[in-house]
């Protein structure tokens, strides 16, 4: 880390924020859990396997199309445990508060919390709640975190991606770092582009209950899917290969990345994940995608080439080649 | 908001199509330089130079505005942020620029009130509602930006915001393009001419340009197929001996341009020098205030009159600009100079053309 000071960019999940985490706190916190770098810990308790994450949330606005800094709290940390193949079972929750933020809005908030909590099959089970003088926070800030049990049979991390791989998109990229850019204040499109923010232990298990084999289950959120899979080639040792003409994006949501100057690599996702499955499987566990409800417009978006030393490529629509590198620090709206 | 008209523009047969042709008369090494970000955004993230015949080199231009702002403007930029009871509003692109000392987004780290805009219309309205304090807001632009500076700047007469300014480091293309070409050592075949700018300027004026080095120039839009169209025209032109100004973009852009933009701008600004970074002064290529708007004008309202400094030492960003370096070249490059340790905007901007090249290649 060469600054000398926190910049927003640490927070950005691309490159500014790993040198963070690997030149400041990895040496600090060191654990064989925290270098595996996962979407979580997976500890082994009394001969049981147990996914632990945390993640904290402080998304402007707080409501924004399509959902909430509640029900995406909860969603997050649900996936982040799902990605670990575990089945998500319980979550605490933290609040941080500002004083004068409306009683009613908290209300709205934690609602969406315990239905999100219902529709994913956890129990919200310890939590906290602080508030800070008005202007030190802003609003509202939820940190949850959870556990879930990895059935025996289970094995993905990532940096299980093998060669020949084929790798699945479970559905249309960037919607939701679009929709809360837009509905920010002082960004206003009339679009119907809302967040894509659900539950994906579903979807997960489904997968990996399918007798399919699955070598890796990552969700894009925070950096995107050109960071995820960067980070995945990265853990693997691999080089993977992707389609630009097979990408499901929609078109308003393209359209706003390229009024911007933003790609649509690099942004949010809260309810998409990406599975590296061996070529032969890779039709099956399309199909049980795209039976998920939250999975429908799924599709292989590429594969994994070689063993390398951790780069990600781009077939682009007319036939050209590029690299995918992994997002520096957060993408700035352009000038022209 | 949905986009239409662009999917024929990306059509990935009519773009091999091209790229076939290309190849089909292409016998000459040549080197074509854009002069405009997001042309080398596009050719880089459509991965265009992959698709084309290996004598024919794509170089990035001058057609950033971040990369060409002067390093005593980005010092400017710092300075007013460092002022009490100042809101610097700018777009994005500069946050993370490095002047002499500092950038937009450490002294905002550092507490000072920076704010990232999408449109000056948006700083006008901060404007308004702080009028307790001063806003400034950095133009940076080139013809796509400043009619829409200018119109700002007429917003806020009109409420009659006397807290208001503009730190103009506006530019235009035409004239860089001139200076390019005086250049000792600048080594170019052909121009692909911008399309947003043209847009704006309209066709005629790259003629004074052009009859006068002859160089075969081609204004085009974005899609992929816009600029293989560029390229293959570029390349007919020299394998054939026949230079000639050609627009390829005529859905958008006109021989004359857009009447009211440039009556607009021209209302507000009049032609200045200006310094461009790692290029020098360039006569007649910037845009400051007219008299009648100097009251608007934050380099007078604040006295912000900084020397120009020298480049870091090493950063080859200005040749690099000029076509004579690659960012390979530079001995910066993937060293010192990285995305997250920028040394010069090339490296900073989205379009620069080390990040650019850093990101993609």
């Amino acid at each position: 880390m060469t600054q000398e000071k926190v910049l927003l960019d640490h927070g950005s999940g691309g490159k500014v924020s790993h040198s963070m985490f690997s030149d400041l706190i990895l040496p600090l916190f060191s654990s064989p859990e925290l270098l595996q770098q996962d979407d979580g810990a997976v500890l082994d308790i009394a001969g049981a396997r147990l996914a632990f994450s945390t993640d904290s949330y402080v998304v402007d606005p707080v409501f924004f199309p399509g959902g909430n800094i509640g029900d995406l709290a909860v969603n997050g940390t649900v996936n982040d445990i799902a990605m670990c193949g575990a089945v998500p079972k319980f979550i605490s929750v933290g609040l941080i508060l500002e004083e004068g933020f409306p009683v009613e809005d908290l209300k709205i908030i934690l609602t969406s919390m315990a239905g999100a909590a219902q529709k994913a099959g956890v129990r919200i089970v310890t939590g906290d709640t602080k508030v800070v003088p008005r202007g030190k926070a802003d609003k509202i800030f939820i940190n949850t975190s959870g556990i879930g049990v990895i059935p025996p049979h289970v094995r993905v991390s990532g940096a299980n991606a093998q060669p020949g791989d084929a790798v699945i998109l479970s559905g249309t990229l960037a919607d939701h770092g679009i929709t809360v850019l837009s509905s920010r204040e002082g960004l206003k499109f009339d679009s119907d582009i809302k967040t894509d923010s659900a539950p994906l232990n579903g979807m997960a298990q489904a997968i990996l209950n399918s007798g399919c084999r699955v070598h890796v289950l990552r969700d894009p959120t925070r950096g995107g899917l050109g960071t995820t899979l960067n980070e995945i080639a990265a853990q693997s040792g691999v080089e993977i290969l992707i389609d630009e003409s097979c990408l499901p994006i929609r078109g308003p949501v393209r359209g706003t990345c390229e009024l911007l100057g933003f790609d649509p690599l690099y942004i949010a996702n809260e309810g998409k994940l990406v599975a590296f499955v061996p070529q032969e499987d890779a039709q099956k566990v399309l199909e049980i995608i795209q039976a998920n409800e939250y999975g429908k417009e799924a599709a292989v978006i590429g594969r994994v080439s070689q063993k390398s030393t951790g780069k990600v490529f781009l077939k682009t629509l007319i036939g050209g080649t590029r690299l995918v590198d992994m997002l520096t620090g957060e993408q700035l709206p352009r000038i022209c | 908001m949905t986009m239409k008209y662009v999917e024929e523009y990306r059509d990935p047969g009519l773009a091999k199509g091209l790229a076939q042709k290309i190849h089909g008369i292409s016998t000459k090494k040549l080197r074509l330089m854009e002069v405009c970000g997001t042309h080398t955004m596009s050719i880089f993230r459509h991965g265009i130079r992959s698709v084309l015949p290996s004598g024919i080199t794509l170089l990035s231009g001058p057609g950033c505005p971040v990369c060409v702002t002067a390093q005593k403007d980005i010092d400017a930029f710092v300075e007013f942020a460092r002022l009490k009871d100042v809101i610097v509003t700018t777009f994005g692109d500069l946050i993370r620029v490095p002047g002499s000392g500092s950038s937009l987004g450490r002294e905002k780290a550092g507490g000072a009130d920076v704010r990232i805009v999408y449109s000056i219309f948006d700083a006008v309205t901060i404007a308004g509602e702080n009028r307790d304090k001063e806003v400034v807001f950095c133009g940076v632009g080139f013809e796509t930006t400043i009619p829409t500076i200018a119109a700002g700047i007429l917003m806020a007469k009109e409420a009659g915001l006397g807290n208001f300014s503009v730190y103009s480091a506006n530019k235009l293309t035409p004239p860089a393009l001139a200076a390019l070409m005086e250049t000792k050592g600048v080594d170019i075949d052909g121009f692909i001419l911008p399309g947003h700018v043209s847009v704006i300027t309209g066709t005629n004026a790259y003629r004074d340009t052009f009859e006068k080095y002859n160089i075969p120039s081609v204004i085009t839009g974005f899609e992929p197929v816009d600029i293989l169209k560029a390229v293959l025209l570029l390349v007919e032109q020299n394998e054939e001996g026949r230079p000639a100004l050609v627009n390829a973009y005529s859905r958008a852009v006109s021989d004359e341009g857009n009447p009211k933009a440039k009556a607009v701008m021209n209302q507000v600004f009049e032609v200045c020098h200006a310094v461009w970074r790692g290029i020098g002064e360039i006569p007649f290529s910037g845009m400051g205030l007219k008299k009648e708007f100097q009251a608007f004008d934050a380099a007078l309202k604040f006295g912000m009159d900084l020397p120009d400094v020298p480049e870091p030492r090493g950063c080859a960003c200005g040749q690099i600009l000029m076509g004579l370096k690659t960012p390979e070249q530079c001995s910066l490059y993937k060293k010192k100079c990285t995305p997250m340790t920028p040394v010069g905007p090339c490296m900073v901007s989205s379009e620069g053309s080390c990040a650019a090249f850093y990101k993609y290649a």
